[in-house]
């Protein structure tokens, strides 16, 4: 026993001492591999150099480094994408799925459109981000009380909320006019040139989601209620008020995705499809991005990341002019790779 | 010796069913009692309610003299009633540091944790409290323990956090021989440091190693409540297997 005691204690000092900055860069990168943030990121890195490359060689053919494009992608379709997934994907770490997100932007974006059109811009604002938050909320407290699986759960009532949006707006769109002033734009979907206004909201997003995921108490808790939920309410975690903050906190960040997309748009229409390929692409970018569909893992750089591959491999594909449904077949074979990928870690890290 | 712990008429219905008749024991303070009993005889559930995650139909609980008005979670925790659930204690994916402050984080005022000042602790204790080989870090995930470490780890939980009883389901089932000694011997230890512990298991061996009372359950009833000095494992073993019946044949036959 004592022997075993001197070993244990040398090992863990040792590598908490390891000398030099590439010993520790070492000893760090040993325990994030097998989280998933690294290995996608890596796969990133690659296809945005070959994208660079085939842009340098063919600016015509493959018009990658144009500036709109760049603009369009990286700070436009990225970012949006990048908020629902990681809406999507901290409500899956806590092990729940919300289906209803499509039908959440549509409800959500009327409500800032309408509340914009009459009560301005902060009301708006607010509005968007509440209605998001109570549409979510009152799926959570479905799954939390019934214990139905939220798979079948939030896909019953993406019906109900894109109903909900014919129920407050009719069958007609509900458009954006003259409250889309310069100070709306400026804030949402103003273009700086090589940059957009959505892209600055991703940063900020994504680092207080960071912060909130990695570091706060309450992050660890979703962890721990996604990954073991006898074992959380036994450290006496409560799993219900943990769920249904995560639910919340989802419905906020589809409540704001929901503007970005409103303002940019300018309309919605209700009980429309457009928005329903974005429940399926949120949760694909948090899967490519190394979150458990088991609940209890993933990461914020991860589903980032991964929201960012997604549309760059949309985006190449439409530079290489490939027909509209290869794009779909693309994505969800990354999907389907992603997942499995997934599996593979998750056994490794045992 | 003064009771820690002690429970009066608990009784636990499900339905038509009557999983706990009116059990009523005592935990002493720097005790080890062993909740024996075969599977069925309640004993899970017995569990589940002295933890306070299941509530008792009817029953009452003192705490070192003092009744519990309301049990619930909250209350044990604050008492410091600590179970390790069969397999479950811990979130594989997880750090070892994570799973050690899960829910106690050392936090800021805004509630962010203080990750170094955590691995810092979480390494000590490792050294420390228990003795488990081939941890390397305290960032590493729960997932890439052995069930014997994984053990520790959890018990290392209850230890630092100065738990005044440790509920013990099934310890010993998915653990390899030298680590089950090495969780035994623990228990002893744990005793000295002022720990008390209620080791529920069906391995009568075990139980019979480092217990200092054993209570046997059958089909929701107390059968039997000795001391150590008092029983043996040819009784206790009678006990568990045929009952109330099995203690009676088993003394008779002593006499």
């Amino acid at each position: 026993m004592a022997t075993e005691a001197i070993t244990t204690q040398r090992r863990i000092s040792d590598a908490r001492q390891s000398s030099g900055l590439f010993g520790r860069v070492r000893h760090e990168l040993q325990f994030v591999r097998g989280r998933g943030a690294l290995e996608i990121s890596v796969v990133l890195i690659v296809l945005l150099a070959g994208y660079t490359i085939a842009g340098l060689v063919s600016p015509e053919g493959f018009a990658f480094l144009n500036p709109n494009n760049l603009s369009g992608v990286v700070s436009q379709a990225v970012p949006v994408l990048a908020i629902l997934g990681l809406a999507a994907g901290i409500l899956m770490i806590a092990g729940e799925f919300d289906l209803s997100l499509g039908a959440n932007i549509t409800l959500s974006a009327i409500v800032f459109i309408k509340t914009a059109e009459g009560a301005g811009l902060w009301a708006a604002i607010a509005a968007a981000i509440v209605c998001g938050m109570v549409v979510a909320l009152v799926n959570g407290l479905i799954v939390v009380y019934t214990r139905i699986p939220s798979f079948i759960a939030t896909l019953g009532m993406s019906f109900f909320w894109m109903g909900a949006g014919i129920f407050l707006n009719g069958t007609t769109p509900a458009t954006l006019t003259s409250s889309r002033d310069d100070l709306m734009v400026f804030l949402f979907a103003q273009d700086f040139g090589f940059f957009r206004s959505q892209l600055v909201w991703l940063l900020i997003i994504g680092v207080l989601a960071w912060f909130f995921v990695h570091r706060h108490r309450l992050g660890n808790h979703l962890f721990a209620v996604g990954g073991n939920p006898a074992a959380a309410e036994a450290i006496s975690i409560n799993p219900k008020r943990v769920k249904l903050m995560s639910f919340a906190i989802f419905g906020g960040l589809v409540g704001f995705a929901s503007i970005l997309i409103a303002v940019r748009t300018s309309s919605m229409q209700p009980g429309g499809s457009a928005t329903e390929d974005f429940t399926l692409f949120a949760i694909a970018a948090a899967v490519v991005g190394g979150t458990s569909l088991m609940g209890g893992r993933g990461s914020v750089t991860g589903i980032v990341v991964g929201a960012a591959l997604i549309e760059l491999i949309r985006n190449g594909l439409l530079l290489a002019k490939a027909p509209g449904f290869y794009i779909t077949l693309f994505v969800g074979v990354t999907i389907v790779i992603a997942a499995i990928f997934n599996k593979l870690m998750e056994g490794k890290a045992r | 010796m003064t009771a820690l712990y002690s429970l009066q008429g608990v009784t636990k219905k499900y339905g038509p069913n009557t999983v706990l008749n009116d059990v009523s024991f005592e935990i002493g303070e720097n005790e080890v009692v062993g909740l024996l009993g075969d599977n069925g005889a309640g004993k899970s559930t017995l569990v589940k309610i002295m933890s306070g995650v299941v509530q008792a139909d009817a029953g009452e609980f003192t705490w070192g003299g003092s009744t519990i008005d309301r049990m619930s979670r909250e209350t044990t925790e604050r008492l410091g009633v600590e179970t390790i659930f069969q397999d479950s204690a811990l979130v594989p994916f997880m750090t070892i540091t994570r799973n050690i402050f899960m829910g106690r984080e050392i936090t800021n005022r805004l509630g962010f944790m203080k990750m170094k000042q955590m691995d810092a602790i979480t390494a000590d204790v490792l050294d420390s409290v228990v003795t488990i080989e081939g941890i390397k870090s305290p960032k590493q995930l729960v997932a890439s323990l052995s069930g014997g470490q994984a053990q520790a780890v959890a018990i290392a939980r209850a230890v630092h956090f100065k738990r005044s009883l440790l509920i013990l389901d099934e310890p010993t089932s998915a653990l390899a021989v030298r680590a089950t000694e090495a969780l035994l011997a623990y228990l002893t230890q744990l005793k000295s440091e002022g720990v008390s512990s209620v080791l529920v298991t069906h391995n009568l061996h075990h139980a019979y190693q480092v217990c200092d009372r054993h209570i046997v359950m059958n089909h929701g009833r107390k059968i039997l409540d000795v001391r150590r000095e008092d029983t043996s494992v040819e009784e206790l073993t009678a006990a568990v297997v045929e009952g109330a019946e099995g203690i009676r044949r088993y003394r008779e036959g002593r006499h």
